[in-house]
């Protein structure tokens, strides 16, 4: 701002964005954090190639085949090896009925759903289960009860933890953004209807919520779970979204742009969402962590995904029945705490990097 | 934490103590086991007054074609007790000590070790659990008890009534079964007999029509009042009320055709038919008719009226032990009733062990433990993991030992029948050939329970001679009956599907259970097999009441479940007979139908046996159910506490059951 007072060297502005992220940038916990989620969207979205016990890719009969998409979803799993009756155990089946085919493993063989039996990678004992699992070279965060290993578990619970994040956060956005700007820009008896709406959906507690749903719902799942998270948590982004409205409805430029002939659903889309759209991202991320927690605790009270689940807090609920199995709390736990706090802190970072006010009172 | 908690702690099933006393209990062991399966509550779900006509009664029903009979048969007229006596053939029925009986046979026994010895040992194998119970499940010599002692028991839940024909919960069997009075009881190997405490002689006529009892004439209410046969009589007329909302004692003496005091201490029980189990049917609680006589016409429900919520709080008690305190949610004490062993002045019987019986109620399986290692509690029933890791260590074994018997609980997966999946034998056979059962009981049953192959204990009377094998995992097999079935991968997705109706139905089923982990796991294992030969399954842990109510109304594909046996094979009748109550799976097969109808009715003990023992090869080879395990009763003793002695149906319930249990005195 100083340069600006100097005419013989004009400075460019970024624009807002350009701005708010260099902003951003000095923030190195939220950069980090920033940086952490990111990690975290690559191990989810190749979680079947990290940690499996089907072939990333392979050849079989002459074909190639990815069977380790089944863990997305169990239909993408080549019915070839139903027929020849392979029983999901893939290594010792490959070489047996096709002596010329060849697999890409991946990174780490364990399953999430199941323990691996002796022998199904050759020369590898079976997992330990009870509470044998401490964790050892083969199994970096040991084994639950049953023998199922917690990493390999955890690196698929990644999927869990962040679809619900960004799913139910993502259905809670659109629906507070849209019944936010309508109640804003309209005002009136619409503002009237929406806020008292609002009110309204404030006062369901989403957790009795979801344990209600979950006695009825005939087939559970963490689809489900995600939409009443989502369609229960829209109503701070919606209030925050009216305010911004109300707000920049009688701002100069959206004058202008009425006065340009503009309807209604170009300028509120166009000319003030753009401008409101940082102050409204700051409790979306913040709902994001919040959505995540509930997930967790809905799996540690054991009403999370059926199982078999990998999701994370399933895997503190595992540890209640004995509490001697140290690893069963301390990753998964710490897990959570991580990425809740990243959310947290990407939160706070944005809102410090596009919030003026804050910016002043820091100075 | 509480939710699981409860389901867990709550598989404690029925104990009824003392023995004496009690209720039909082959009827209410099996009423009740749907606690096993559904976690407390009333035992079939569903109260009685909300649902007259399905209550107890049709649940528990045991036969099908006799009508309902909620009310008593008021044209009946008893016949002159002279005309009976001269008519009847009276043969005499066992009167016995349960007591004395077990006294009696462990004087035969030497114990193998000596107590402090075994109070040193840790329970790590098989022999040592043998020679933990050989000397600390012994009855005290003479002066050898601490007959001052007090000794606090484990409940998981509150009682809902204290009245005794109200019983139903596992709960109520432990304490009602202390504080009630009643003539027939059984032993260690499940015979009846009338309890010597309170019966002088029991005859039954040679046609099997008629039931004569000669009371004591030393019982007395724990008011001081007299326990006359005039009692017994009433209460038979009450229970039979349509209008009192008896949840499960009703059925089993439904099958009575009228019940008859002759005199104070003569009682005859009249049956519609020489039955079997005739001698199960006329046992039932008493109530005393002097407290109840008038306000039961007020009241029918027994529970609303002033008079009847005092009784609520204080009972009058015709057994040995009296409710002396109760803090809702917490604790029920039990005091001994001094004119119990002393009537008029003189000693009429032996005193029980203890003076004060303490009940906790503590829901959470984890919090009971603790309290048990801390000593607040002398006993609980341990689950397999607290077993076989939570309890080895010296924090545990500084005040408590454990010992394990074999009890008649068995699991199982049961099958809607009605579902185009399971209709077919073969489909049903190939689930049970797919389940890695060896896995399940070697890992997640840490090796503690014993296979089950079908509905009646092995080493019961009623079990075939020849033993059938328990199934085991062969996949080949299983495919291979599944595609004898029809179900094949038709499009070529990797599940196995068939043509019904033109659609092509994928081979997809949810399984129903509650939320235990265990049985989760259990689930889950059946799951991950049915994947290996291109079925899907969906486990579904539900609320036990949920899973109760969806398993009575037959709205489900599969189960998780479970049922202890009862004290007679018939009580399983309403299990496995085309459209009875508990035929949750609706199987029916005729000859099953027809060899129940004849079980009933033969008299002769080997004959009955060989019925038996075909309906069970029957249903081994049609596999209604997939039998999973017998489960074992688990139990954490106070180093203090000496007698138990285990029978098919734990420690607890059968004669002499929890009165053998003692503290020794102080040295």
């Amino acid at each position: 701002m100083e340069g600006s007072m100097t005419p013989t060297q004009p400075m460019r502005s970024g624009g807002f964005w350009a701005e708010a992220w260099r902003r951003y940038r000095r923030r190195p916990l939220a950069l980090a954090a920033l940086v952490f989620v990111g990690w975290l969207a690559v191990v989810a979205l190749f979680a079947p190639a990290i940690a499996g016990t089907k072939p990333v890719l392979c050849r079989y009969k002459g074909h190639l085949y990815a069977p380790c998409l089944a863990f997305f979803d169990r239909r993408l799993e080549p019915a070839v090896f139903a027929r020849d009756r392979f029983r999901g155990t893939y290594p010792q089946n490959l070489k047996e009925k096709d002596p010329d085919s060849w697999a890409i493993w991946p990174l780490f063989f364990q399953d999430p759903y199941r323990a691996v039996r002796e022998n199904e990678w050759p020369g590898r004992p079976a997992n330990p289960a009870r509470d044998e699992g401490h964790p050892s070279a083969s199994h970096p965060f040991g084994t639950d009860q049953y023998g199922v290993d917690v990493l390999a578990k955890m690196v698929h619970g990644t999927t869990v933890a962040l679809l619900v994040g960004f799913v139910s956060m993502g259905l809670a956005g659109t629906i507070g953004i849209v019944i936010g700007a309508l109640g804003g820009y309209c005002g009136g008896w619409v503002d009237m209807v929406t806020s008292r709406f609002t009110e309204i959906v404030m006062c369901i507690p989403t957790l009795v919520l979801i344990l209600a749903l979950t006695a009825i719902i005939e087939k559970p799942s963490i689809w489900k779970t995600m939409a009443i998270i989502g369609a229960t948590g829209w109503t701070g982004i919606a209030r925050l979204t009216r305010g911004e409205f109300l707000r920049l409805r009688q701002s100069e430029f959206v004058m202008a742009a009425r006065a340009a002939g503009a309807g209604p659903v170009r300028i509120m889309l166009r000319h003030i969402l753009p401008n409101a759209l940082a102050p409204i991202l700051v409790p979306i991320t913040f709902g994001i962590a919040s959505a995540i927690l509930t997930e967790s605790a809905l799996s540690f009270l054991g009403f999370g995904p059926p199982p078999p689940s990998a999701s994370w807090g399933s895997l503190l609920n595992d540890a209640r029945s004995n509490y001697s199995m140290w690893w069963l709390v301390v990753f998964p736990g710490l897990a959570i705490f991580l990425t809740v706090l990243s959310y947290n802190l990407i939160g706070e970072g944005l809102q410090e990097a596009t919030d003026p006010r804050l910016r002043e009172a820091r100075k | 934490m509480g939710r699981t908690g409860r389901c867990f702690s709550q598989e404690r099933t029925m104990r009824h103590s003392r023995g004496k006393a009690l209720v039909r209990s082959a009827l209410l062991w099996l009423a009740a086991v749907v606690c096993v399966e559904g976690c407390g509550r009333k035992p079939d779900g569903i109260p009685a007054d909300a649902q007259p006509e399905t209550s107890a009664q049709e649940a528990t029903r045991r036969s099908a074609e006799t009508p309902v009979a909620t009310t008593p048969p008021v044209a009946f007229e008893p016949p002159a007790l002279e005309a009976l006596n001269r008519d009847a053939k009276w043969i005499d029925r066992p009167v016995r000590d349960g007591l004395q009986r077990l006294r009696e046979e462990q004087v035969k026994e030497t114990p193998q070790m000596g107590v402090p010895v075994a109070l040193e040992m840790r329970n790590d194998s098989a022999e040592a659990n043998a020679l933990i119970l050989s000397a600390l499940g012994r009855l005290p010599e003479a002066g050898q008890a601490d007959l001052g002692a007090r000794v606090d028991r484990h409940v998981t839940a509150d009682l809902g009534s204290t009245n005794p024909i109200m019983i139903s919960t596992s709960a109520e069997f432990d304490i009602l079964g202390l504080t009630g009075f009643g003539l027939f009881s059984f032993d260690r190997a499940l015979e009846p007999f009338a309890t010597a405490d309170t019966v002088a002689s029991w005859q039954t006529s040679a046609d099997g029509m008629f039931d004569k009892v000669v009371l004591r004439d030393d019982l007395q209410w724990s008011d001081g009042q007299p326990i006359t046969a005039h009692d017994i009589a009433f209460t038979y007329r009450v229970i039979m009320d349509p209008r009192v909302p008896v949840p499960a004692v009703r059925s089993g003496t439904d099958q009575l055709a009228w019940v008859h005091a002759y005199d104070d201490r003569t009682v005859i029980f009249f049956h519609k038919e020489p039955l079997a189990t005739n001698v199960w049917n006329i046992n039932f609680p008493v109530l005393p008719q002097h407290i109840y006589a008038d306000t039961w016409e007020q009241d029918p429900t027994l529970k609303d009226s002033p008079a009847h919520l005092k009784l609520e709080e204080k009972p009058v008690c015709g057994g040995p032990y009296e409710i002396v305190e109760r803090t809702r949610g917490q604790q029920i004490v039990l005091r001994r009733r001094a004119n119990w062993s002393t009537v008029g002045g003189s000693v009429v019987r032996e005193e029980p062990f203890f003076k004060e019986i303490r009940f906790r109620i503590i829901e959470d399986p984890n919090t009971t433990l603790l309290a048990l290692k801390a000593g607040e509690i002398d006993e609980m029933i341990l689950l397999p993991e607290q077993w076989t890791t939570q309890t080895k260590g010296e924090d545990f074994s500084k005040r408590n030992t454990k010992v394990t018997a074999p009890e008649w609980v068995s699991f199982h997966f049961g099958w809607n029948l009605d579902t185009p999946f399971f209709a077919d034998r073969r489909v049903r056979r190939a689930m049970s050939y797919a389940f890695d059962h060896d896995r399940m009981l070697e890992q997640l049953c840490y090796g503690l329970y014993q296979p089950a192959a079908g509905n009646f204990h092995e080493s019961s009377w009623m079990a075939p001679r020849k033993k059938l094998a328990p199934y085991k995992q062969d996949l080949d097999r299983a495919e291979a009956l599944l595609d004898e079935a029809g179900w094949i991968d038709h499009d070529n997705d990797g599940i196995r599907d068939k043509s019904i109706d033109g659609r092509l139905v994928p081979l997809e089923f949810s399984m129903l259970v509650n939320q235990q982990p265990l049985r989760i796991a259990i689930c889950t294992l059946l799951k991950e097999n049915l994947e290996q030969i291109g079925v899907t399954m969906n486990v579904r842990p539900v609320e036990s009441t949920v899973l109760q109510d969806l398993t009575q109304k037959k709205k489900f594909q599969a189960y998780f479940g479970g049922w202890g046996a009862g004290t007679d094979p018939d009580s399983s009748e309403n299990i496995w007979k085309t459209a009875a109550g508990r035929n949750f799976v609706s199987y029916s097969n005729a000859e099953v139908d027809r060899l129940f109808e004849e079980g009933r009715r033969e008299l002769d003990r080997a004959k009955r046996a060989e019925k038996y023992a075909r309906i069970q090869e029957i249903l081994y080879e049609d596999q209604p159910y997939t039998w999973l395990y017998w489960r074992n009763s688990f139990y954490g003793f106070s180093k203090q506490l000496r007698g138990y002695v285990f029978s098919p149906r734990g420690p607890y319930h059968y004669s002499p059951g929890f009165s053998s249990l003692w503290k020794p005195r102080e040295e």
